[in-house]
C-alpha cells in the first residue's frame, strides 16, 4: 500500500518534466484545484452537518489576497500563499466563534449565514481592495518547472496532498469520529464528551485555510481576478455537487466527485455542441445520482463492503479506574435546583444526595422530573438556579463535555445512538472523549469489552437501525458504561422488555456497581427497583419528597398519596 | 439627506423586488420544508414559464395573463412529474440538490437552444400603465407581481393554517408515519404541494416575462438572493420568503437612495446576519 | 473628403469583387488551422452567438477566395463557458496539444487576458476584439482590432461630449450613473476628468454592483437631481432596466448616452430613443457603400435570422469579429507566412484597412494615444445611426 502510494506520488510530480503539451499541466490543475475546494469543503460540511454555502466566500478572500499582496504590492508570490490562507483562517475563525456559539444555529441558518457572508465580503471586494476596475497579477514564476503551467500544477499537487492527507488523517481520527458524532446528533456527542464547539471551530478553521489557499493559487493562475468571477455562486453549488456525488462520508468521496465533474464539465467543450453538451452534461449527473445514491464511492464501498474478522476476544483487562471503594460518602450534592420551561417548571428546587456505591433508585409519577433531574446534572440543560457539586466539584454552568470528562454518565429513555456509526464506534466514542482520553486503537479495545458484556459483540459492525428495541437500550448501557463512569443516570432502561431480558439486565446492573460504579436508576417498573436498588429517592412536582430504604420510601404517606392519591379507604 | 419622495419611492420600488423574490421563493421553500426536497431547478423552471409566456404572448398574440391559463396547469404537471421522479428513486435531502441541479442545466441548454442566450422582451400594453399615489408612482407590473405574491403567500398559508388539508400536509411534515396512521395520504398530498409549487414558478415566470428582459443566464442571478430569502423566511412557511424578500429588497433600496448604491448587497446581508445572530430561534 | 473616402471604397469594392468574379480560386492543400475559444455558454453567451456567425461567414469567404496562402482555412472552436480559467486552459490545449497553426480572439477583458498569457508563453501573435483595459495589455504580440485607443478613458467621453455638444439643446448638468463592471466602470472614471475639463456640471454620480437588479432606487436619485444628460455607464441590458424603471415613475432623461448596450431591447423603448452609444460600424452607408461589406451584412443578416437571434444588423460587436479576420488575412497575405514574430513584425510597422477604418498599431502597447475608430451612434426611430464624427454619419444624419 506504501509503495503505491510512493509510486504514485512519484508519477505525478514527474509529470511537468516529462515535456507533456502545458494543456494536460492545466487540465491537471483544474482537477487539482476542485479536489482541494470539495475535499476542504466536506472537512466541516460533509462530517459535520454544518452545510456551508460561503465556501466561495473564502476561495475569494484567498484569491484577492495574493492579488493585492502579489499583483498590487509586488511581493514574491510564494510568500502570499500562506498568508491567503491565513486571512479566510481567521475570517472563518471570526465568523465560526459567534455563529457556533449560538445553540439555535443549526442546519439552514448556518448555511444561509455562509451565503450571507459571501455577499457581503464580494461587496466590501469590489469596493475597497479591487475598486472596480479588477486586479492583474503578473508574477514571475519560481523555476521549479520548465513552465509556468507546471509550476502552477505542482503548488496545486501540493496543495491536494496536503488536503487529502488532512481529510484522511480527520477521518480516522478521533477529531473526526466526533465530527461524525455531531453530524448525527449533536447534543448527545457534547453529553458523551465532543468539545463540539472547539471542534466545529477546528474544522471550520482548516476547511477555509485550505480554500483560501487554493484561492491565492488560483490568482495566479487566471492572473487577472474581478469580483464577480471570484464571489460567483457557482463556486459554493459545485462543492456541495462534487461531494455529494461522490460520497460526503468518506475522505476521499469528495475528490472522486470532483473528478468526475471536471471531466464532465471538460468533455464538453467542442465549439459544436455547446449548448448540447450542457444537457447532456446535466442528464448524466441525473442518472449517476440516481444509480448511486450514496455518491460514487460511498455506492462502490457499499458494494465492496467486507465484514472485518471477528476480532479475537481481547483479554479483559480489569484495570480498576476508579478511586478505591469508600462506600457510603456523598458523591453527588444536588441543592435547590430549579428548571423552567417556558412557564412549566420541571425542577423547583430538588434536593438529593447520592452517596459512593450505591444503586438509588429515582422514581415518581410521569411529569415529576426525573428525566429532567438527569439532563440538568449531564449538561444538556442549564439549570435556572440551585447547585450541583461532584465530588466537591461544582458542576453548574460547566459545559456538557467537561462534565462526561469528570466521569458522569447517562443513557437515554429513547436510545439516541449515532445512526451513521456502526456500534462499534458508538460504543467507541466514550472512551476516546471520556475521563482518560484514549486514542482510537485503545478506545476500540475498550469497546469490545463493553460489548462483550452486552452481550453485542456479534453486532459491532451493524448499523444500530438494524437492531431491534432491546439491543439498542443495551447499545446504551454499553456507550454509557464504556467510559467507565463513576457516576451512571440509567434512565428507564427496563421499559419495553420482557421478564426474562430484566431480569439479564439486572444482572448486569449489579455487575456494574460491583465495578465500582455509583448508579442512579430511573424506573418505573417496581419490582425492579425494590429488588436492586440500595435506597429510593421519590420526585414529585419537581421536588424530592423522599429519600431512604425502599421498603420504607415507599409506605412513607407522601409518597403513596403521590401515586395514588388521598386514601379513601 | 434624500427627499421624502426619493425614499418613499425606493421603498416601493424594494417592496416590488422583494414580492418578486417572495414569489420565487414560495414554490422552494414549500417543497424544500415540507417535502424535503431542495428544489434548484425551480428558478429553471421560473423562467421556463416566462419564455413560454413570451412566446405565447410575442408570437401567437396571446394576452400574457390569459397564457397563465395554459403555462399554470401545464406545470403543475411538471411539478408532480417531479415529485414521482423522486419518489421512484427515493432521491435524499442532498441528492434532489444534485439532480434539480442537472435539470437546471437541461431546462438552461433547452431555452438556449431555442431562444439562443442573446435578450428578450416581452412587449405588452399592462408596461405602460402606471397610477400616482400621491406623490409616488406605482406601475400596473409591478403591482400585479406584489398582488400574486400576496394573494399566493397568504392563500397556501390560509390553507396550511385553516383548512383540513393544510392541517393534514402540515402533520405529514412533521411526523409522517404518525399522520399516516391518522389516514392521511402522504403521497397524494406530496404530489399537491409538489404541483402548487410548480404553479407557483409559473406565476412568478408570468411576473418576470412582465417586468424583465430574458435571458439564459438570469436563472442564477436571482439564486443567491432567492435561497436567502428563503431560509431567512423558515422552510415550509408560505409568508416567510415574503417577508425576508421584502426585507432585503427595501434594504438594498434604501441604501441606494442613500448613499453610493454600489454599498447596497453589504447593507442588506449584513442586516440578515445580525437578525440571525440576534434572534435565532425565531427561524428554526 | 467624405466623397473621396465613398470614393476609395467604391473603388477598392470594385476590384475586389472584380478579383473574385472570374473562376473561384480554390483553396488546397493542408488546411491551415486556427483557433479560439468563444463564451458559448453561461453569461457572456448573447455576445458569442454574434462573434461566432461572423466568423464563420468570415472563413467562408476566406475559403471561397482561395483560403489563406492557397490553402483552405479551418477553424477550430471551443466552448470556454464564461470561464477565463477555462480560456487559458483551452488556448494552451490549442496551442500544445492541437497544435493550431495561429490562434484568435476569445470574448472579453478577463478571456482575453488568459489567452493572452498563454499567447506569451508560447510566442504566439494574439489578435483580440473585445479588450477593455489597455493598459493591462502588456504582451509585446498583442494586437486589439476594435480600432480602441490607449486612452480610452479619455478618447471616449470626449466623443460621447462632443457630440452631446451637437444635440439641439447641448448639456450643462450631468449624472453619471455607472457599473462597476471592470472596463465600463474605468471609462465612467475618465468621464468625471474629462467633465470638468469641459466646464460641465456633475449634479450625480451613483455606482451600482453590475448584476443589480432593482434600479428603482437610482432612477428616482436622476429624476430627483434633474440633469440635463444622464451619462450611463453601462453594458449589457443594464440601460433598458435603468430606462424602465425611470419610465415607471414617469421620468424620462432630456438626452442620454450608454456606452455599450446590447443594442436590440433598446429598439422599442419610447424612453432610450435620442439615447448616444458608442460603436464601430453601423449597417449604413457610408460603411456599407463598399459592396463587400453590404454582402456581409445582408448575409449576416440571414444567418443571424437563421440563429434565431432577435438582433440581426451588424454593428459594433459583428464588426470587431469580422476586423480580426481582415487583419490576419491582411498580415498572412503580405507576409506569405504563418509565423508569428514575423506576422508581429508585420502588424506593428503597418496598417489594415477594416471595414469601419484604418488600424494601425504603432504606439503605446501596441494601440495608438488619443485617437481611435469609434463612433457616436444614436437611436432614432428604432434605428441606431451613427451621427458623429460627421465623416462617418448615415447620410442627413442629425443629432436629434
Amino acid at each position: 500500500m506504501k509503495t503505491a502510494l510512493a509510486v504514485c506520488a512519484v508519477v505525478l510530480c514527474a509529470v511537468p518534466f516529462v515535456g507533456l503539451p502545458a494543456f494536460y499541466e492545466s487540465f491537471l490543475y483544474l482537477l487539482l484545484s476542485a479536489i482541494v475546494l470539495a475535499t476542504s469543503w466536506n472537512l466541516l460540511s460533509g462530517y459535520s452537518g454544518y452545510f456551508s454555502f460561503g465556501h466561495g466566500a473564502f476561495f475569494g478572500v484567498g484569491v484577492y489576497t495574493t492579488a493585492a499582496l502579489a499583483g498590487k504590492l509586488g511581493w514574491p508570490f510564494l510568500w502570499t500563499l500562506p498568508l491567503a490562507a491565513l486571512a479566510a483562517t481567521v475570517l472563518g475563525v471570526a465568523l465560526g466563534a459567534v455563529v457556533f456559539r449560538v445553540r439555535a444555529l443549526r442546519g439552514e441558518l448556518f448555511a444561509l449565514l455562509s451565503l450571507a457572508i459571501t455577499f457581503v465580503l464580494s461587496t466590501i471586494a469590489l469596493n475597497t481592495v479591487d475598486g472596480g476596475p479588477g486586479i492583474q497579477v503578473m508574477v514571475d514564476m519560481p523555476k521549479i518547472a520548465p513552465t509556468a503551467s507546471g509550476v502552477l500544477y505542482l503548488l496545486m499537487l501540493a496543495a491536494a496532498a496536503l488536503t487529502l492527507w488532512t481529510a484522511y488523517a480527520m477521518y480516522h481520527s478521533r477529531f473526526g469520529t466526533g465530527l461524525f458524532a455531531i453530524h448525527d446528533d449533536e447534543d448527545v456527542a457534547e453529553v458523551m464528551g465532543v468539545p463540539t464547539y472547539r471542534f466545529k471551530l477546528a474544522a471550520f478553521a482548516i476547511s477555509c485555510a485550505l480554500a483560501g489557499l487554493a484561492g491565492g493559487i488560483h490568482a495566479i493562475f487566471v492572473s487577472y481576478v474581478t469580483v464577480a468571477e471570484t464571489f460567483s455562486i457557482a463556486l459554493a453549488v459545485n462543492v456541495v455537487l462534487m461531494s455529494a456525488l461522490g460520497g460526503t462520508r468518506h475522505w476521499l468521496g469528495p475528490a472522486v466527485g470532483a473528478i468526475a465533474i471536471t471531466m464532465l464539465l471538460y468533455a464538453f467543450t467542442s465549439g459544436n455542441a455547446a449548448v448540447v453538451g450542457r444537457a447532456l452534461s446535466g442528464l448524466i449527473l441525473i442518472v449517476v445520482i440516481v444509480a448511486m445514491p450514496a455518491g460514487i464511492l460511498g455506492q462502490i464501498l457499499k458494494r465492496f463492503r467486507r465484514e472485518p474478522p471477528a476480532r479475537p476476544r481481547p483479554e479483559a483487562i480489569l484495570t480498576d479506574l476508579h478511586h478505591a471503594k469508600k462506600s457510603g460518602e456523598p458523591l453527588l450534592v444536588v441543592r435547590g435546583v430549579a428548571k423552567a420551561f417556558k412557564g412549566v417548571q420541571a425542577l423547583a428546587g430538588v434536593d438529593l444526595d447520592i452517596r459512593r456505591g450505591e444503586i438509588l433508585g429515582l422514581v415518581g409519577p410521569n411529569g415529576s422530573g426525573k428525566s429532567t433531574l438527569i439532563n440538568v446534572v449531564s449538561g444538556h440543560y442549564a439549570v435556572d438556579r440551585g447547585s450541583i457539586r461532584f465530588e466537591g466539584e461544582e458542576l453548574v454552568g460547566t459545559p456538557a463535555h467537561r462534565i462526561a470528562r469528570a466521569g458522569i454518565a447517562r443513557t437515554y429513555q429513547i436510545p439516541r445512538p449515532f445512526q451513521q456509526l456502526t456500534v462499534l464506534q458508538n460504543i467507541a466514542l466514550r472512551p476516546m472523549f471520556g475521563q482518560v482520553v484514549m486514542d482510537r486503537a485503545s478506545a476500540e479495545a475498550e469497546a469490545w469489552r463493553w460489548l462483550e458484556f452486552t452481550n453485542l459483540a456479534d453486532k459491532a459492525y451493524r448499523y444500530p437501525g438494524e437492531l431491534n428495541l432491546h439491543q439498542r437500550k443495551f447499545l446504551e448501557l454499553a456507550r454509557a458504561l464504556a467510559s467507565r463512569p463513576r457516576l451512571l443516570f440509567l434512565d428507564e432502561v427496563l421499559s419495553g422488555l420482557t421478564p426474562a431480558e430484566m431480569d439479564g439486565a439486572l444482572r448486569l446492573i449489579r455487575a456494574i456497581r460491583d465495578q465500582g460504579a455509583t448508579i442512579v436508576f430511573v424506573e418505573h417498573v417496581m419490582r425492579a427497583v425494590m429488588e436492586v436498588t440500595d435506597r429510593v429517592a421519590v420526585l414529585t412536582y419537581g421536588r424530592a419528597i423522599a429519600e431512604g430504604a425502599p421498603a420504607e420510601v415507599m409506605r412513607h404517606p407522601d409518597v403513596v398519596s403521590a401515586y395514588l392519591g388521598a386514601a379513601h379507604v | 439627506m434624500p427627499s421624502a419622495t426619493l425614499l418613499g419611492q425606493s421603498v416601493l420600488s424594494g417592496v416590488f423586488i422583494g414580492a418578486l423574490y417572495g414569489l420565487l421563493g414560495l414554490g422552494l421553500s414549500l417543497s424544500w420544508g415540507m417535502l424535503r426536497q431542495v428544489n434548484l431547478a425551480h428558478f429553471a423552471l421560473a423562467f421556463l414559464g416566462a419564455y413560454v409566456t413570451f412566446q405565447l404572448a410575442a408570437v401567437a398574440k396571446i394576452d400574457p395573463f390569459v397564457t397563465l391559463a395554459i403555462v399554470a396547469p401545464a406545470f403543475f404537471v411538471l411539478g408532480m412529474a417531479l415529485h414521482w421522479f423522486f419518489l421512484r428513486f427515493s432521491v435524499t435531502l442532498l441528492n434532489t440538490l444534485l439532480v434539480t441541479f442537472g435539470i437546471t442545466s437541461i431546462i438552461e441548454a433547452g431555452i438556449q437552444w431555442y431562444w439562443t442566450a442573446d435578450f428578450h422582451r416581452m412587449e405588452n400594453a399592462y408596461a405602460a400603465v402606471r397610477w400616482k399615489l400621491g406623490p409616488l408612482f406605482l406601475a400596473l407590473t409591478d403591482v400585479i407581481t406584489l398582488g400574486f405574491a400576496l394573494a399566493l403567500a397568504l392563500g397556501a398559508w390560509a390553507v396550511l393554517r385553516f383548512t383540513d388539508l393544510g392541517k393534514a400536509i402540515r402533520a405529514t411534515t412533521e411526523d409522517a408515519p404518525i399522520a399516516a396512521a391518522f389516514g392521511v395520504n402522504e403521497k397524494l398530498l406530496g404530489f399537491l404541494v409538489s404541483g402548487f409549487a410548480a404553479s407557483v414558478a409559473a406565476v412568478a415566470g408570468l411576473c418576470l416575462a412582465l417586468n424583465h428582459t430574458l435571458a439564459p443566464v438570469q436563472i442564477y442571478a436571482w439564486m443567491g438572493v432567492v435561497f436567502a430569502a428563503v431560509m431567512m423566511g423558515g422552510l415550509g412557511r408560505p409568508i416567510g420568503p415574503l417577508v425576508a424578500g421584502i426585507v432585503i429588497g427595501v434594504s438594498e433600496a434604501v441604501t441606494m437612495a442613500v448613499t453610493n448604491p454600489t454599498w447596497a448587497p453589504l447593507v442588506s446581508f449584513s442586516l440578515l446576519i445580525v437578525i440571525l445572530l440576534l434572534r435565532p430561534a425565531r427561524f428554526s | 473628403m467624405k466623397i473621396d473616402r465613398r470614393r476609395a471604397l467604391a473603388a477598392g469594392g470594385a476590384l475586389l469583387s472584380a478579383m473574385a468574379l472570374p473562376g473561384v480560386l480554390r483553396a488546397q492543400g493542408k488546411p491551415i488551422r486556427i483557433g479560439s475559444t468563444l463564451p458559448l455558454t453561461g453569461p457572456l453567451a448573447s455576445l458569442a452567438i454574434i462573434h461566432k456567425v461572423t466568423a464563420e461567414i468570415c472563413v467562408e469567404n476566406l475559403n471561397k477566395r482561395g483560403g489563406l496562402l492557397g490553402r483552405p482555412v479551418e477553424w477550430v472552436l471551443r466552448d470556454d463557458q464564461s470561464k477565463p480559467e477555462l480560456t487559458r486552459t483551452l488556448y494552451e490545449q490549442l496551442i500544445t496539444a492541437d497544435t493550431v497553426d495561429l490562434i484568435q480572439s476569445p470574448y472579453a477583458t478577463a478571456s482575453i487576458l488568459a489567452a493572452m498569457g498563454v499567447a506569451q508563453r508560447y510566442n504566439k501573435v494574439l489578435l483580440h476584439t473585445s479588450f477593455g483595459i489597455p493598459k493591462l495589455a502588456k504582451y509585446d504580440m498583442q494586437f486589439q482590432t476594435a480600432g480602441s485607443p490607449f486612452d480610452p478613458e479619455n478618447v471616449w467621453p470626449n466623443h460621447i461630449f462632443d457630440a452631446a455638444a451637437k444635440l439641439p439643446k447641448p448639456p450643462k448638468t450631468i449624472a453619471i450613473v455607472t457599473s462597476k463592471f471592470p472596463s465600463v466602470h474605468a471609462i465612467s472614471v475618465g468621464a468625471r476628468e474629462v467633465m470638468k475639463k469641459r466646464g460641465l456640471t456633475e449634479v450625480l454620480h451613483l455606482e451600482y454592483e453590475f448584476g443589480n437588479r432593482d434600479y428603482g432606487a437610482i432612477a428616482s436619485r436622476v429624476k430627483e437631481a434633474n440633469p440635463d444628460f444622464l451619462w450611463g455607464g453601462t453594458n449589457g441590458i443594464d440601460p433598458v432596466l435603468m430606462l424602465e424603471a425611470m419610465k415607471k415613475i414617469d421620468y424620462r432623461p432630456p438626452a442620454q448616452a450608454h456606452l455599450f448596450p446590447a443594442p436590440g431591447p433598446m429598439l422599442k423603448l419610447p424612453e432610450a430613443q435620442g439615447a448616444l452609444a458608442l460603436t464601430t460600424f453601423e449597417s449604413h452607408a457610408p460603411f456599407t457603400d463598399d459592396p463587400v461589406i453590404a454582402q456581409f451584412v445582408k448575409t449576416y443578416g440571414e444567418r443571424a435570422q437563421q440563429a434565431g437571434i432577435p438582433y440581426t444588423s451588424v454593428d459594433l460587436q459583428s464588426a470587431i469579429m469580422y476586423a480580426s479576420w481582415q487583419v490576419l488575412e491582411s498580415a498572412v497575405t503580405a507576409t506569405k507566412s504563418l509565423d508569428d514574430k514575423t506576422i508581429g513584425a508585420w502588424l506593428k510597422k503597418n496598417e489594415v484597412k477594416t471595414l469601419f477604418g484604418t488600424l494601425r498599431w504603432n504606439g503605446p502597447q501596441n494601440y495608438v494615444e488619443g485617437a481611435d475608430l469609434y463612433k457616436v451612434k444614436q437611436l432614432q426611430q428604432g434605428k441606431w445611426v451613427v451621427v458623429h464624427p460627421t465623416q462617418w454619419a448615415a447620410p442627413g444624419a442629425k443629432l436629434t
